[in-house]
């Protein structure tokens, strides 16, 4: 309890002028990452990009085929992205082709 | 790109020393995150240049060199947002969020309210993502890989939950808190990023807090208003907070029995090969420190007086130490704390002087101590989990004195 006291330093203050810090809608940049073009790119771009940008595909650094099938499927199951079978495949092979390491599993 | 190349060949080599003719894949081992990368050329709202990850969500990442100081300026904390549509305006004499549920008194709470209605607190805390350091692990846990940077420690003042709640009233059966966010996702169906809270969890510490280092929340930071879970990682202190319902029963949610878990055993551990059956959500901090200064690479002059400066913390216990080796952890040293009047969930910063009395590379090391006597362990003695959380390995930093 004594601890806790420390801790919390309690200021009593009467009023607070409202004043924000920003008064107008503030713009996130946009970042050009150099993602790699190829077959299979337009259905990452039409289907990925909706909720995140390329930079979280680069960061993930190479991988294996069932990494990729794991994250797009993941994308799918839990987050709800409306990607078709067809499409679901032709996202793995470019994640795979170009972010690939390589190994199946 | 050089670093990212670098790391690659690092973890293939940790990974072929380990394995011993076993599958590299079984083994899951752990070392140094990847450090020294550079900061982006754009800097983001109310921000300076961090390392960038994405934009959308903004991911960005605050590089080494900050942590020396106890608290972390605004315009480079960390920002990590899950969700693609983060509100870019919000209109403060607007703003409210609510408590609803099993309360007696249904409460819309302005900005005004919460700044001249309520005892007005102050706590000093460690915000740290419980997936900090991920790039430490191999083979890649799927996340972030992120640094030593995606923490930060600042000057929260803000409101005691807990009297919010009392204003409402909770009724006899509640026992749940549901906090949401404004962030929104793409999809209707893509679950909402809420953080349940049982009762029991809430002490005087947790507050909703509406500044941060005696200025406003950065928008990215979660203006105009954000929960602070002193000694808890950072995916529960849910930002732009829309509303807080008290319920009965827990609902089972993505983020909290999904995404951040952990395997819940004694060692939190599993391989890449077979997952532990049993999770948990990750929650207290253990302990951790990052040495500041000097950077990996950075060149210390011969017979000079140096200084190894970083930070150290915990879950809240507190810190008692911070030890350092120069000789690859055969000997420690302790280093020189600071006062700690910024409290236990707060970083302490540490110096340590020494004279480099041998050319060449030099690897300083840094360990961190907490008051229950527990230590950082050396990064290759921590062990893999699926998600990259709570990496805490002793601090390596590999300079050259010339």
């Amino acid at each position: 309890m004594n601890i806790m006291k420390k801790t919390i330093l309690v200021a009593l203050i009467a009023a607070t002028p409202m004043m924000a810090q920003v008064k107008e809608k503030i713009e996130v940049p946009y970042i050009s990452f150099p993602i790699k073009m190829g077959k299979g790119f337009d259905t990452v771009q039409a289907n990925c990009l909706m909720c995140h940008s390329f930079g979280y595909i680069l960061n993930q650094g190479r991988q294996s085929k069932k990494f990729w099938e794991g994250k797009v499927d993941k994308m799918i199951v839990h987050f709800k992205a409306p990607i078709t079978d067809k499409d679901r495949k032709i996202i793995v092979d470019y994640l795979f082709k170009h972010y690939g390491n390589g190994k199946e599993q | 790109m050089m670093e990212r190349r670098d790391f690659f060949k690092k973890a293939a080599a940790v990974a072929g020393a380990t394995a011993l003719g076993t599958s590299t894949v079984d083994a899951g081992t752990t070392h140094q995150p990847i450090s020294n990368r550079k900061v982006g050329d754009v800097a983001f709202p109310e921000k300076r240049p961090l390392i960038t990850f994405s934009d959308r969500p903004p991911l960005l990442e605050t590089p080494r060199e900050v942590f020396t100081c106890a608290l972390t300026p605004n315009d480079q904390f960390f920002v990590r947002w899950h969700m693609p549509d983060i509100p870019t305006y919000i209109d403060v004499d607007k703003y409210s969020f609510t408590i609803k549920g099993l309360v007696d008194n249904e409460l819309k709470i302005t900005l005004k309210d919460l700044k001249e209605d309520y005892e007005q607190v102050e706590v000093a805390a460690v915000l740290q993502c419980g997936g900090n350091s991920r790039s430490a692990f191999s083979p890649t846990p799927g996340g972030i890989q992120w640094g030593s940077g995606a923490m930060g420690c600042a000057m929260w003042k803000g409101v005691r939950l807990r009297d919010i709640l009392d204003r409402a009233g909770l009724k006899k059966d509640a026992e749940w808190l549901a906090i949401q966010g404004q962030e929104k996702a793409a999809y209707y169906e893509t679950p909402n990023f809420i953080r349940e809270l049982h009762l029991d969890e809430l002490d005087d510490h947790v507050i909703v807090a509406y500044q941060m280092n005696g200025e406003d929340l950065p928008y990215l930071n979660g203006f105009p208003v954000r929960l602070v879970i002193p000694g808890v990682y950072s995916d529960s202190w849910i930002k732009m907070i829309e509303s807080i319902t008290v319920t009965d029963k827990y609902q089972k949610l993505f983020f909290m029995d999904h995404a951040y878990v952990i395997p819940d055993n004694e060692c939190e551990c599993e391989t890449p090969e077979k997952k532990f059956p049993k999770t948990k959500p990750i929650w207290k901090m253990n302990v951790k420190s990052i040495i500041g200064y000097p950077a990996n690479g950075d060149k210390l002059t011969f017979k000079s007086q140096a200084v190894v400066r970083g930070v150290a913390f915990d879950g809240g216990a507190g810190i008692k130490e911070v030890q350092i080796s120069l000789d690859g952890g055969k000997t420690w040293d302790k280093a020189i704390l600071d006062s700690g009047k910024l409290g236990r969930y707060a970083y302490r910063t540490f110096r340590y002087s020494f004279k480099p009395n041998k050319l060449g590379k030099l690897e300083i090391m840094a360990k961190a101590i907490n008051k229950l006597g527990e230590a950082q362990p050396l990064a290759k003695d921590i062990k893999w989990n699926h998600g990259g959380y709570k990496y805490n390995g002793i601090d390596v930093v590999t300079v050259e004195v010339v």
